[in-house]
């Protein structure tokens, strides 16, 4: 039985795993600067294709680049860099979106210069 | 009677036995009537001289894959241009269309953040027939 976390979300942290950051699959609860989360876009899952033998939805991702916020011009220097070695990871069969104007997030204690980048593939679920 | 309500989910399509459920995302079978309009002493009269079917699809590219959806398409409207394809067309479980469409080749390519993506529109050689169960 295939599931999202394991055939696609997994996958796709392992081709991301070149990239110099922590890679997470999930939002992690706490966060080790550069990394590289895989989140859910909006809308999440759609239904785009014909047909109900199975189910076949369009994922919509977001990928968080995040750097230390520590001086502004490295802090986005890092960002870039970040974002480019992470387009140029993206494996085959995946649509690849915009990166977004980045931002400061907080996560407990830490502040972190973020961005995202929105990518799709498409999944069946195999029983 | 309740309302009844199928959708673009129900249906699903076989073009010379393949199933391309898996990369269909829309399929539509049109069926224009040329009507012929008189004008006699007790008024119109109508009739219908001909029929042409059209089978619409937009479907996901799939080049370069296992049993390639679109190299199929592009090997038969190559190698047997004028050979029929039998499509089985189901608008819903229950109703299906049996029809005949002349091969044409997929277009290939596309933009570059989007995934390629394919339309086709076939011609019917035979005219639909619906089968209901």
């Amino acid at each position: 039985m295939t599931t999202i976390a394991a055939n696609v979300r997994q996958p796709l942290a392992t081709a991301l795993a070149g990239v110099g950051a922590s890679v997470y699959a999930a939002p992690p609860e706490a966060l080790i600067a550069p990394a590289a989360i895989i989140m859910p876009g909006s809308p999440y899952l759609e239904s785009t294709i014909i047909g109900k033998d199975k189910v076949r939805v369009k994922i919509n991702l977001m990928i968080t680049g995040a750097v230390a916020y520590n001086a502004n011009s490295g802090a986005l220097d890092n960002l870039e860099k970040l974002m480019i070695d992470i387009l140029g990871a993206m494996p085959n069969g995946y649509e690849v979106g915009d990166v977004t104007r980045p931002g400061v997030t907080t996560v407990g204690t830490g502040n972190f210069l973020t961005a995202d980048l929105s990518v799709a593939t498409y999944y069946t679920q195999d029983n | 009677m309740p309302t009844t309500i199928i959708t673009g989910r129900d249906v699903s399509f076989t073009i010379a036995g393949a199933s391309y459920n898996a990369q269909a995302t829309s399929a539509v079978l049109t069926v224009d009537s040329t009507i012929n309009t008189y004008q006699t002493l007790s008024g119109k009269a109508y009739a219908t001289t001909d029929t042409q079917g059209t089978f619409a699809v937009e479907m996901l590219a799939d080049w370069g894959a296992a049993s390639s959806l679109c190299e199929s398409l592009w090997t038969a409207a190559t190698s047997a241009p004028n050979t029929g394809l039998s499509v089985i067309f189901g608008a819903d479980s229950g109703a299906s269309f049996a029809f005949d469409v002349q091969p044409i080749q997929p277009s290939a390519g596309g933009t570059a953040p989007d995934a390629q993506t394919v339309s086709l529109s076939f011609t019917c050689v035979t005219t639909p027939v619906l089968t209901i169960s």
